[in-house]
């Protein structure tokens, strides 16, 4: 961990002016109780404290190191108790080295010294448990404020990386079905297994290429979903009917990306893998008092017996909106005789 | 020699045409139908008993391996599917080959080369029968939803929430449920693993039973007891089906 003080600017001025209020305040209560002159304690207060906040602003690596990490509380306060000790030892033995150096003019230093010793270290005392509670208080709100980042760095990317997981992947049969049908069209029809080539690549390039979030308008979402269906047209045929009814004011809508793909591919895979009869699916958009309403429904077999449900498709997408527009959309999903049709909800 | 009678089941029009295609230069291979469901594919193979059958996996109404299940013929078979690998693991192992879409002309070779020779050099008896193939089935990878059934020449669907109780009857199952029941050439152990284990218990070595169609339970004899149906029936109900009752039941 950095040293707290001499890291930062604004720290340092305020540490600065808190020992010079120290000294300030070691003159006056000098002077008044045992004073002489007032220049032998003016000298004799700053020079000891600039001395001590010296030895202070070093304390920080001592105390970084007895109290980082998991210790045991009384080995801490042990070893904080005895750099303290020895501190104030190496405190006064310097100041008293210094100052009569200094005030070595003045006759009667050594009388002043010897009387103001016990107060010395009362003070050194008082001054050391201040510099450590005010290290251990700056520690703990450090922990604290990084513990709150890094707390909303997971948040954030817990929900990125669930959208990322609910963004639907590409059905692995349905890309090597289609390829396969590309595979039996250079045979039969090329132009036909070129254009679908193309439709494929636009379609993969949607699907794939976008890594981030960020919305894309009602109108590329459904022109790729129009990719995705006529790719479906060409392997399954007449079996598969599109309709699609789309209020021109709401095409500019921005909607997550590929959020409606799992409710077509629900929709073909319930409807047309599990049918031999005809199947549509049909679509509906509309925008109205801010909210946009998209409609989807298909026609089922009846007679099929349901192969697996799981529901993970309306679910994913059902959380994304969620997770996307807060409770401010809605998905709801009904079967009606042999009609299934999923409805969205959500601010324009 | 004769020429090998071919039927292809698919539901993709695409992926019957390419088939077609590549199997035009096999002048051995006579291809007698084409299928678009499993349905229509069982009915034409034991109408026209072909050597060789292409099968897809994944089609409406009847899947390549629900029609196994129940077919009573012993024809060859090729699987071709998009992506299952699952039937990739099972059929490693298998006799039967299988073909992974889009697959090029050289595989479909080597299928062919393995089914002629199957067909050529081996008595019918020595091909996998459906019960064999069977047993190398992939284990489905979410509790069943249907069982389909044979009963004379019809099929039938039961759906998970029609059965009733399942009895242990030698190398074969009876399936009670809503309309009947129907006997099925497989092992309890089967339903047992991919019955939906919240609503089925194996109460005894010979039953399994749905939850919700237990009226009541009664003491019977000195440590069993014997569940009665909401229908009438009453069922064995071992020590160990029991307890597995009361934890299911939370009694």
């Amino acid at each position: 961990m950095k040293h707290p003080v001499l890291e930062n600017r604004v720290r340092l001025t305020v540490w600065g002016i808190i020992w010079l209020v120290i000294a300030a305040g070691q003159t006056i209560s000098f002077y008044y109780a045992y004073g002489q002159f007032l220049n032998v304690s003016i000298i004799d207060a700053f020079v000891s404290i600039i001395l001590y906040s010296g030895l202070a602003l070093s304390l920080w690596f001592p105390f970084n190191y007895f109290s980082s990490g998991k210790k045991r509380i009384y080995s801490v306060v042990l070893n904080l108790a005895a750099t303290g000790a020895i501190t104030i030892l190496i405190w006064i033995l310097l100041s008293n080295l210094l100052l009569h150096q200094v005030l070595a003019g003045e006759n009667d230093y050594q009388a002043y010294w010897d009387a103001t010793l016990p107060y010395r270290i009362g003070s050194g005392i008082f001054i050391y448990s201040l510099t450590i509670l005010s290290y251990f208080l700056f520690v703990s709100l450090n922990n604290l404020s990084e513990k709150k980042s890094r707390e909303a760095r997971l948040e954030t990317l817990v929900k990125e990386t669930e959208l990322r997981m609910l963004r639907s992947q590409i059905n692995p049969h349905f890309l090597f079905n289609s390829l396969n049908s590309i595979s039996s069209l250079t045979v039969t029809n090329p132009d036909k297994a070129r254009e679908m080539v193309i439709k494929l690549s636009d379609f993969m390039r949607y699907a794939l290429a976008r890594k981030d979030e960020q919305p894309v308008s009602l109108r590329s979402e459904l022109e790729n979903l129009r990719l995705y269906l006529d790719i479906e047209k060409v392997r399954f045929g007449d079996r598969l009917v599109i309709e699609e009814q789309i209020d021109p004011s709401c095409l500019e809508v921005k909607i997550p990306g590929m959020l409606l793909q799992p409710l077509y591919e629900n929709a073909v895979k319930h409807g047309v893998y599990e049918s031999t009869e005809q199947v549509k699916v049909c679509t509906t958009a509309t925008v109205s008092d801010g909210m946009l309403s998209i409609v989807i429904c298909n026609n089922f077999d009846p007679e099929a017996a349901p192969r697996k449900g799981t529901g993970t498709g309306i679910m994913n997408v059902s959380r994304r909106l969620e997770l996307s527009y807060g409770n401010k959309a809605t998905l709801t999903s009904e079967k009606k005789g042999n009609v299934f049709t999923v409805a969205l909800y959500m601010p324009a | 020699m004769n020429k090998i009678r071919t039927v292809i089941i698919d539901d993709e029009t695409p992926a019957r045409e390419i088939l077609k295609h590549y199997l035009k230069d096999y002048p051995e291979i006579e291809i007698i139908a084409e299928c678009a469901d499993g349905f229509s594919g069982l009915k034409t193979i034991s109408f026209m008993k072909p050597g060789l059958v292409f099968l897809d996996i994944q089609m409406p109404r009847l899947t390549g391996f629900e029609m196994i299940e129940v077919m009573t013929e012993k024809p060859v078979i090729i699987f071709t599917t998009a992506y299952d690998q699952f039937a990739i693991k099972a059929f490693e192992m298998n006799a039967v080959d299988y073909l992974l879409k889009p697959f090029p002309k050289e595989r479909l070779g080597n299928a062919l080369v393995k089914a002629i020779d199957k067909l050529g050099r081996t008595k019918e008896s020595e091909i996998a029968t459906p019960g064999e193939l069977m047993e190398k089935l992939p284990k489905p990878s979410s509790p069943i939803s249907r069982v389909v059934v044979r009963k004379g020449n019809a099929i039938n669907l039961i759906t998970v929430d029609q059965i009733k109780y399942i009895e242990a009857q030698d190398d074969y199952v009876m399936i009670y449920h809503n309309s009947g029941k129907a006997l099925k050439q497989q092992s309890m152990k089967y339903y047992e693993e991919n019955l939906p284990p919240k609503d089925f218990v194996r109460i005894h070595r010979t039953h399994i039973v749905k939850v919700s169609e237990i009226n009541r339970i009664e003491p019977y004899g000195k440590d069993n007891h014997v569940a009665i149906l909401k229908s009438g029936e009453r069922l064995p109900v071992s020590r160990s089906g029991y307890k597995q009752l009361k934890d299911e039941l939370n009694f």
